[in-house]
């Protein structure tokens, strides 16, 4: 791709001084072409927008900036008015029900309940009649939670406070060596705590509010910020705050979170307070700031989309192409400015919620987000190299924003729940910003596999940095064989390309394995989760060993003699067990604490069960090179034939490799 | 008076569509859509396991009880479903009742004097606990509302008596109030964002020039290209309903949602379109494009009822005379604005493009 750096064998006979002169002089010219691209990039470019434009998006901006307290202090409720409830004045429920904007006031009529005009119809104290559908349901249920936040608003007003809140919790979290509770239900989970106990030390302070139990202890401000008696718990929406004449508790957007909160999150610590204070450890503040984290990036990756595909419009890259710099300088010269901007963004989110909001945030959270930022500038290059105009590049665009802003939300919303959640980096954004510790391993495991994606889509995305592919308007699926094909240059770099989009298979994977992640809680049978666990895997792997073999025989790379083909074959599988022994930074993630993961682990899973010795290495070792070699011989064969028998044997690739795994976790997993 | 059909601004029209699906956007569009779907019930039942974490599992939660007030949190238990209270003769057989993993959680209740203090004790850092909390909490609320109920000789106001528990979907509101709307707005800001470029890659490719030499002004071009944009929203939009029918989520009143998808589209194509001539550059139209029309999204938390939560009330059909009102001002003002334009669009000289 770019200049190589002069290291290595290409005489025996230099000094080592003179070499490493030769080196430094390199990195100097790299970094010298580097940054005037750079300059170029953001005087040049950045001055594609002129004062106005700016000034404009300046105001506009700090208007939001400005309106964002006052929407806020009014409450935007987005469920306001969507469930009718028919009340007279005098009625006990006529308060809760006036005074949460969700429920719309009207008279009582049981021939509107059957018209379906009205979901709840109450009389005197209690619920008449409702609506039978789930929207009269779902409306009882909001009045039940409804009237539980007011009941606990005029309690708070009481004087006999021991009355009013005659219960007094106080919530430990401990740990346990614990085993399956012997429930006479369904399925139990069974529990396997690690014993060193790395997750999330935190230091026990966060939000040891008083929980507001009683004597008035939330500041009548109504402003929806954290304000309230608890000191900023980690799960309240913030949505109360009494409003002082009243008294009442006002419901937050939508939510049935209660309001103040205790900081439940304490490793071994402990909080106190009224039953309702209690909350279920939910991280739903850092999870809604993780998400400002993120939104950012996509502004980011729209302006450095333009930049990119600016240069293929009218030949306009050209004249860099013919510049003596090499295409990597180009590459990162351009991408640096933007890169800059990200995580300088990120920096200033995380210095103002430090300031703001008195939150743990730290450097973590910066560096948690560079692999993200990376991802998302490598996925929106390579679409820009894809893309044939702009239209297009908006589409593509707004699927790069859709899918890895799921990515990255997605797991993070597990992530007190399950170590899966580490696969998205904004996990650790979530754990920074509530003060828990994280590993160094836990920080490898979630930023190295995106860290590596980006880099070979960048690495792609280079390939067809050329000539033939920026200025013309080759179809797609050539495009694809182009950037597969692109380093392929004897039978050998096929094991090197095998091994490089491991990174890929790697976060494919993990999005399997967490897709099975809510099926397991829907209590689907274990065992169809793992058969489909395996064919998904089976699938992505088969397909990063064969694409390339594929584009390489499209391209007429290799002879179509039969020994061609399987030594092809044998290298690509080669290329993909050594990547996959990486595949061993799983472990640092705990991930066998799951049945679902040690499916998906498949043979590195074998590590943890005390197998004697000489059958661990055998199994670790040979057999799986032995199946990698196999299958992606079987699509090497196929990929010499044509496009058509290469989808066949792909198929019969992915059942081998099926039926493999099925041999392997039935005699793990018992 | 020119026949319909060789209408100069449909041929534009069709020539934009044309290029989309020609480029395989429309499809790559389209597969979004689905991606999102599948992936809307996942959304749901994560975003909901946010409010109401005993919506996601249905195990059975056992919790060891010991202490004076033992008796109180039994009955509470038994009421309570998916919950078994194993009741110790002491507070240390419970706790290590807990610690065999006999018991999920332990309850321990004594007496303070005047209240009940109930010392719990919760597993750390595992799947369950959210689900063992929850319904901890929810017993001891049942615990402390028996409570105030004896003691209600000692407060001013009695507590609201509680509606019945029903079985109802933890994920109805959040579906209608959040996810539809969000799904329903996207299209919209797409179909703008494509129409900035539709224009502005016309000026920037020359291309411009071309349509020009046809018999068309510039306003004749635009509002082909307006029509194109608009056009497809809708589509997309009713495409969404349709799959969110699909997933279980039936959505009402369909023809005044579409009328007000096209509406905000027309509004917001309009302002690209605007801002394309106006620029006549491609990145500043696309810069303050994005930040225009999410200033403008802001703005319309000052109106008496949100776009969002007028498509919500229309959506779980709980419309009022408030959401009619609204929906006919967006249509109003789309119109408006859309003429606007046409005389900002016909006013400029296109030999500056």
């Amino acid at each position: 791709m770019s200049g190589q750096p002069p290291v290595g064998g290409d005489s025996g006979t230099e000094s080592d001084a003179s070499r490493s002169r030769r080196l430094a002089r390199w990195l100097r010219t790299r970094v010298e072409n580097v940054a005037r691209i750079a300059r170029w990039e953001v005087t040049k470019n950045a001055g594609g927008v002129d004062r106005r434009t700016a000034a404009i998006a300046l105001l506009a901006v700090l208007g939001l900036g400005a309106m964002a307290p006052v929407a806020v202090s009014q409450g935007v409720a987005l469920d306001q008015g969507i469930y009718r409830v028919g009340v007279v004045q005098e009625d006990p429920l006529y308060d809760p029900v006036y005074l949460d904007p969700t429920f719309r006031v009207q008279d009582p009529s049981s021939a509107a309940v059957e018209a379906g005009y009205q979901e709840v119809m109450v009389v005197g104290p209690q619920v008449r009649e409702y609506a039978d559908s789930t929207k009269g349901r779902a409306a009882v249920s909001e009045l039940r939670s409804t009237v539980k936040r007011y009941n606990d608003g005029i309690m708070d007003t009481e004087d006999n406070q021991s009355a009013a809140f005659p219960v007094v919790v106080n919530l430990t979290y401990v740990d346990r060596e614990s085993s399956r509770v012997t429930a006479a239900q369904t399925q139990t989970i069974p529990i396997q705590t690690d014993e060193n106990d790395e997750a999330g030390d935190g230091d026990g302070s966060a939000g040891e509010g008083d929980g507001g139990d009683g004597s008035g202890g939330d500041s009548a401000d109504g402003a929806a910020d954290e304000t309230d008696g608890s000191a900023g718990g980690d799960s309240g929406d913030g949505g109360d705050g009494g409003d002082g004449s009243g008294g009442v508790t006002r419901p937050g957007e939508g939510s049935n979170v209660a309001g103040s909160s205790i900081g439940a999150r304490l490793t071994g610590g402990s909080s106190t307070g009224a039953p309702s204070d209690i909350t279920p450890p939910f991280p739903f503040r850092s999870l809604v700031l993780a998400f400002v984290f993120v939104l950012p990036l996509n502004f980011v990756i729209q302006a450095y989309g333009s930049t990119i595909l600016s240069e293929r419009i009218n030949r306009r890259g050209e004249l860099l192409l013919v510049a003596p710099v090499s295409r990597g300088d180009i590459i990162v010269g351009k991408t640096l400015p933007y890169f800059a901007a990200a995580i300088g963004v990120a920096a200033a989110i995380t210095v103002a919620l430090q300031a703001g909001l008195g939150l743990a945030g730290s450097v973590v959270s910066v560096l948690a987000i560079v692999p993200l930022a990376l991802l998302f500038l490598a996925a929106t290059f390579l679409g820009a190299m894809f893309a044939r105009s702009f239209k297009e590049l908006t589409f593509v665009t707004v699927t790069i924003t859709v899918t890895l802003t799921s990515y990255a939300f997605v797991p993070a919303i597990f992530t007190d729940v399950t170590p899966i959640a580490l696969i998205s980096p904004l996990t650790l954004v979530v754990r920074d910003l509530q003060g828990q510790a994280i590993g160094l391993g836990q920080f490898v495991f979630s930023t190295l596999p995106p860290t590596l994606t980006a880099l070979v889509c960048f690495g792609l995305g280079a390939g067809l940095y050329r000539e033939e592919d920026m200025f013309t308007q080759r179809p797609i699926p050539y495009k694809v064989l182009d950037a597969l094909a692109g380093p392929i240059k004897r039978r050998r770099s096929v094991a090197l390309v095998t091994a490089v989009l491991l990174p890929f298979v790697l976060v494919a994977e993990l999005v399997v394995v967490a897709f099975a992640y809510p099926l397991w809680q829907a209590e689907i049978p274990v065992g169809v989760i793992v058969v489909a666990l395996l064919v998904g895997i089976a699938v992505v792997e088969e397909l990063a060993k064969s694409l390339h073999v594929y584009a390489g025989y499209a391209h007429a790379l290799f002879d179509d003699r039969l020994r061609t083909a399987l030594v092809v074959g044998a290298f690509s599988g080669l290329g993909f067990f050594l990547a996959e022994k990486l595949t061993l930074i799983v472990r640092l993630a705990d991930l066998q604490t799951l049945p679902v993961g040690q499916a998906a682990m498949g043979e590195q899973a074998l590590v943890a069960t005390g197998v004697p010795l000489p059958l661990l290495v055998g199994a670790l070792l040979l057999a799986p090179l032995a199946l990698h070699v196999v299958t992606a011989s079987i699509s090497a064969l196929g990929a010499r034939r044509g496009p058509r028998s290469y989808a066949v044997a792909l198929a019969v690739a992915v059942v081998v490799h099926v039926a493999y795994n099925l041999t392997v976790v039935s005699t793990l997993v018992r | 008076m020119r026949s319909l059909l060789a209408d100069p601004r449909l041929t534009i029209a069709k020539r934009d569509l044309a290029s989309l699906s020609r480029e395989k956007t429309i499809v790559l569009a389209l597969l979004i859509q689905l991606f999102v779907a599948a992936f809307s019930s996942f959304l749901v039942v994560g975003l909901t396991s946010l409010y109401s974490p005993g919506s996601v599992s249905a195990g059975e939660v056992v919790v060891g009880v010991a202490g004076e007030h033992d008796d109180a949190l039994v009955r509470a238990a038994n009421d309570q479903e998916g919950v078994r209270a194993i009741v110790y003769p002491n507070p240390d057989a419970a706790r290590d009742a807990y610690h065999d993993g006999s018991v999920h959680a332990t309850l321990l209740a004594t007496d303070s004097g005047d209240r009940i203090d109930v010392a719990v004790i919760a597993p750390q850092e595992s799947i369950e606990t959210t689900l063992i909390v929850d319904q901890v909490r929810t017993l001891l609320e049942s615990v402390e509302r028996t409570e105030r109920i004896a003691r209600a000789d000692h407060l001013d106001n009695s507590p609201v008596p509680l509606p019945e528990d029903v079985d109802a979907s933890p994920y109805f509101g959040f579906t209608y109030t959040v996810l539809v709307p969000l799904l329903l707005f996207l299209p919209p800001f797409i179909s703008g964002s494509v129409a900035v470029d539709a224009l502005t890659e016309e000026i920037e490719r020359g291309t411009l020039e071309l349509l020009r030499v046809a018999p068309l002004s510039l306003v004749d071009i635009v509002d082909g290209k307006a029509l194109a944009m608009i056009l497809i929203a809708p589509a997309q939009a009713a495409l969404w309903i349709g799959l969110l029918g699909f997933n279980g989520i039936a959505v009402s009143n369909v023809p005044q949602i579409l009328l007000v998808v096209t509406a905000l589209t027309t509004l917001v194509v309009t302002l690209g379109l605007s801002l394309g001539v106006l620029t006549a550059k491609r990145r500043q139209a696309q810069l303050l494009y994005s930040v225009l029309v999410i200033f403008g999204f802001g703005l319309l938390t000052f109106v008496p009822e949100h776009p969002a939560t007028t498509v919500a009330k229309l959506a779980v059909d709980s419309p009022t005379a408030t959401t009619t009102l609204h929906v006919a001002a967006y249509a109003v003002a789309a119109v408006v604005l859309f003429v606007g334009a046409r005389r900002l669009v016909a006013r400029t000289d296109p030999e500056g493009l």
